[in-house]
């Protein structure tokens, strides 16, 4: 009786998502720097100068704008909204743990490590995106200067990066790169 | 595959748009995720009979820790991408019904798990619980969907595959 292909891809996909897990979390400080970059030239390009530093502590992304407060009288603080990329990035693990499973190339994982990007990044922007213009009060969400349709967009934007994106694409990258073994699934008349 | 790519993301994207509307979010959502701390308090209490559920939170009366049920943690994310995959898939209607019907039971009972699971990992330690709230069970309910899904797909009737696909 041939194995079950179904059957191995589960068992491998099991076996692969704690590794992947673990290279993911080891790499995270590096991943971060390079979705943070990328997040900042995506922030520059929709509101110009808002964002005037990008700085890492660790995993953690924390960007530096040119919002001040004044917590007390005759006191002034540039505001610096922290963000977890991990938060946006997991999906790296499944991913690959997917790809691994299938036994994908390596060039395949590759490009799918790099599809993956922009939806990290919206993740990443529309976090930033929400601690400026949506969560704070009103001293910063006016310098954040969102119009009222900008700010559903944040956070019809933000619900996506966050609840959506890390695990529906990885599974929809992982379905376009093994359409043959999804479409063997299917039996034959 | 680039049809179903396409329907599933409309799909996806409609399901989306209608659970975050205020009267979707009072009729389904918030009574579902209501029902699901009761539903984990109620199994808990087989074993623990120091737990209490209030509306979407569940607590120990022993140490006074308490997990509320929120958006991403209720299913319903994960059954709605369920629902988009199964019918963007080429498939009898019938079959389509059953997948969801079926389909739902195991998302959400893995759902239960990790409810229960969580609640209790969070009292013996918050980093641990950081890790499988916001990461590890993510994935594993998302697994669950594919797997559901590639079963669903393998149990189809080859001939109204066929048919389907000519459809």
């Amino acid at each position: 009786m041939p194995p079950d292909p179904l059957r191995g891809f589960i068992l491998r996909a099991l076996l692969w998502l704690p590794l992947c897990f673990a290279a993911w979390y080891g790499l995270a400080a590096i991943h971060a720097g390079v979705i943070g970059s990328l997040s900042r030239g995506a922030i520059d390009l929709f509101r110009p100068g808002l964002v005037t530093g990008l700085e890492q502590a660790g995993r953690e992304l924390v960007f530096v704008t040119r919002i001040l407060v004044h917590p007390a009288p005759g006191q002034s603080a540039l505001v610096l909204p922290e963000v977890n990329p991990l938060l946006y990035t997991y999906g790296l693990a499944f991913f690959a743990a997917l790809m691994l499973a299938a036994r994908a190339k390596l060039w395949q994982l590759a490009v799918g490590v790099l599809l993956l990007l922009p939806f990290q990044v919206w993740g990443v922007v529309f976090d930033f995106l929400l601690q400026v213009g949506i969560r704070p009060g009103p001293e910063i969400t006016v310098q954040a200067g969102l119009s009222a349709w900008q700010r559903e967009a944040v956070a019809l934007g933000y619900q996506l990066g966050n609840l959506v994106f890390p695990t529906v694409v990885p599974i929809l990258l992982w379905g376009g790169f093994n359409r043959d073994f999804i479409a063997g699934l299917r039996r034959r008349a | 595959m680039t049809r179903f790519a396409v329907q599933f993301v409309v799909i996806v994207c409609l399901l989306f748009a209608a659970e975050l509307t205020p009267p979707v979010q009072r009729a389904l959502v918030i009574p579902w995720t209501e029902g699901l701390a009761s539903l984990s308090a109620a199994l808990v209490t087989v074993f623990d009979a120091q737990v209490i559920a209030a509306s979407r939170v569940l607590q120990s009366t022993r140490n006074g820790f308490a997990v509320s049920i929120e958006a991403g943690c209720n299913g319903v994310e994960a059954a709605l991408i369920l629902i988009a995959a199964m019918l963007a898939f080429p498939a009898p209607w019938r079959h389509r019904l059953l997948g969801i019907a079926a389909g739902l039971i195991a998302v959400q009972s893995l759902n239960v798990v990790r409810v229960l699971s969580l609640f209790y990992l969070g009292q013996w330690n918050a980093r641990a619980f950081e890790w499988a709230h916001l990461y590890l069970w993510q994935v594993l309910i998302m697994l669950d969907v594919l797997i559901v899904w590639l079963i669903w797909i393998r149990l189809l009737p080859p001939d109204r595959v066929e048919a389907a696909d000519a459809a």
